[in-house]
């Protein structure tokens, strides 16, 4: 279900998170206000976003959040009915031949002619491209590890091998920005594994990539930054870092009796939050300075405290209290 | 190193015409309604020719050549819809024409090089299929009149004429609505069927002229006689048969333009 997100929350966490530490000039994505709309659906709504320069970004969310439409629209595959949109600095759609230029795409799956060779496939997009893009056929077919197969046709490749000659055809560009359309979905996880693998090298060849997912674990592994998007708006994005830490503070109490550490720590006025973890307790507090307090509360109530540390709050945590509170909201 | 590194003003086209010359499948029709259909014409007319010189004449001359040029022109046309609904439709039903807008390229380069590539692919077996037809009616005359030199360049050229415009046509169709199988259904239907009925319907007078089959008839060669005859002659000038493929072609190329422009990829 949709989530109506109050606007001066997404901006202020927006802001908050992002704006301080980037420099607008470093963007290679950047969009104002961008929305598609399709008839009386709004599959994009607002949507200011920015990716900068040289990370792993991962835009997050649900099926049917309006990732894909947003990725079309950056590629001219689709037009956009308000907003404004930069590639690589340059604004869409006059700038749109340039900037394609030294981007690379896999939109969706992806898709190749069947009845050609991997070879041909990406020969017929380095005419299209023009350039060097020919004389960077075999690196790109050696880097993704097809050179062995390049010359079978495409319709006996694997969903992985696909993906992979689908980098190959992205790298024809020498890209400076590869846009990736949830790149994981169907590999199996050694294919998911190798992925990961090549975004982090393009990452370190000082490339930047953007990623689509629904997958928050995928996301969390693979990214640097990310924007949560729901419902065709970004309702937060920073790097995975500030998101960690953005939440309220968390510690992991452990005893040898959870069920009353629960009941105890769920009493004190610092704690606003006690969920059960197993052998283990979370409790969400106000303020860290109040552990030791909390330390006392349960070692003055005969409690054995095994361990007591700040926990590591996940991206999915995050994306979950985020969302719980855009529902409390509404 | 291939052809499409050698060029880049061509390697555009060279890599429209290597997705079509790599499916085996449309080769083989291409050729069989090609070459194929005027081999085994020629070669039916010889051998019964052969077998009873008394009640069948040679299998060449002006007459034949007539025959040849209708074989070339329906066959043709038919090859023509196949190949242009596939140059038209084929990255699009194969799910890569968004990959190549991805490049930046613009979409109008890339309708004109599938344009380019298609008759690349098919006006040479076109050229070879007249070819036999040429050939077989000069070597096969026997006692009937031999076609001159000007009449077999004439005869040739209006059968690439018929075949180029019903590419155009299939082509644009194809972009317009995306789908091969719609164009060729639509267009075999229009041209073999419709266009026979319309044209045999005298009471539309001068409506029928608005047909590119009737003004297509209109160039036929004079000296064929009615061996070329594809359906009834409507007598028609030059400027308007001239008016009338033009509008057909350009608005049929113009509107698959404007579609593969526009569309979301």
């Amino acid at each position: 279900m949709c989530l109506p997100a109050p606007r001066a929350y997404r901006q202020g966490m927006t802001t908050q998170l992002h704006e301080v530490l980037l420099d607008r000039d470093d963007m290679v994505v950047e969009t104002r206000g961008l929305t598609k709309r399709f008839g009386g659906r709004t599959a994009v709504d607002s949507v200011e976003l920015r990716v900068p320069r040289g990370v792993a970004f991962g835009y997050l969310g649900p099926n049917g959040a309006g990732k894909t439409t947003l990725i079309r629209m950056l590629l001219g595959l689709t037009s956009a009915s308000a907003g404004e949109m930069r590639l690589l600095g340059l604004p869409l759609p006059e700038g749109r031949a340039q900037a394609l230029a030294r981007v690379g795409a896999i939109v969706e799956d992806p898709r190749f002619h069947g009845h050609l060779t991997g070879r041909e496939n990406l020969e017929i997009v380095a005419a299209v491209r023009g350039g060097d893009a020919y004389r960077r056929i075999e690196g790109s077919l050696e880097r993704v590890g097809l050179t062995a197969r390049a010359r079978d046709r495409v319709k006996t490749y694997s969903l992985g091998m696909r993906q992979r000659l689908g980098i190959a055809r992205c790298l024809l560009a020498d890209p400076q920005l590869l846009i990736l359309d949830e790149p994981m979905n169907g590999l199996d996880p050694a294919g998911i594994l190798e992925f990961r693998g090549f975004v982090r090298d393009f990452v370190e060849e000082g490339r930047t990539i953007v990623l689509s997912s629904h997958l928050l674990d995928e996301v969390e592994k693979t990214c640097d930054h990310v924007a949560i998007v729901d419902c065709g708006r970004v309702v937060i994005q920073g790097s995975i870092a500030e998101l960690r830490e953005s939440g309220d503070p968390t510690v992991l109490v452990e005893t040898r009796d959870p069920v009353a550490t629960a009941g105890l720590l769920s009493t004190h006025p610092a704690v606003a939050r006690v969920t059960a973890d197993g052998p283990a307790v979370q409790a969400v507090v106000a303020d860290l300075a109040a552990v030791p307090e909390l330390n006392r509360l349960l070692v003055s109530a005969g409690q054995d405290v095994l361990r007591l540390e700040p926990a590591r709050a996940s991206l999915e945590d995050r994306f979950l209290e985020i969302t719980t509170r855009l529902e409390n909201a509404a | 190193m291939s052809t499409l590194a050698l060029n880049p003003s061509r390697s555009l086209i060279s890599a429209d015409v290597l997705k079509l010359r790599r499916r085996r499948g449309l080769v083989a029709v291409t050729a069989l309604l090609t070459i194929g259909a005027m081999t085994i014409t020629y070669g039916i007319i010889e051998l019964l020719h052969v077998a009873s010189p008394a009640n069948h004449g040679p299998a060449g001359g002006i007459v034949n050549l007539g025959h040849g040029a209708w074989v070339a022109a329906v066959f043709g046309a038919v090859a023509a819809a196949i190949v242009g609904s596939m140059a038209g439709s084929g990255d699009l039903e194969a799910g890569v024409y968004r990959d190549l807008v991805v490049t930046g390229r613009s979409r109008l380069a890339l309708y004109r090089s599938r344009l380019r590539g298609g008759l690349v692919f098919l006006l040479p077996f076109v050229a070879a299929g007249y070819t036999i037809a040429g050939l077989a009616s000069v070597i096969f005359a026997g006692s009937n009149p031999v076609p001159s030199a000007s009449l077999l360049v004439t005869t040739g050229l209006w059968a690439l004429l018929q075949v180029t415009f019903y590419y155009l046509l299939a082509f644009g169709i194809a972009c317009l609505l995306g789908s091969r199988s719609y164009t060729i259904g639509t267009l075999l239907a229009f041209r073999l069927a419709l266009t026979p009925i319309l044209a045999s319907i005298s009471t539309l007078g001068i409506v029928r002229e608005l047909l590119p089959g009737v003004a297509l008839q209109g160039l036929t060669p004079a000296a064929l006689g009615n061996a070329a005859q594809q359906g009834p002659t409507i007598p028609m000038s030059t400027a308007a048969i001239a008016a009338v493929l033009i509008i057909w072609a350009v608005a049929a190329v113009a509107a698959g333009a404007w579609r593969d422009t526009r569309r979301d990829a």
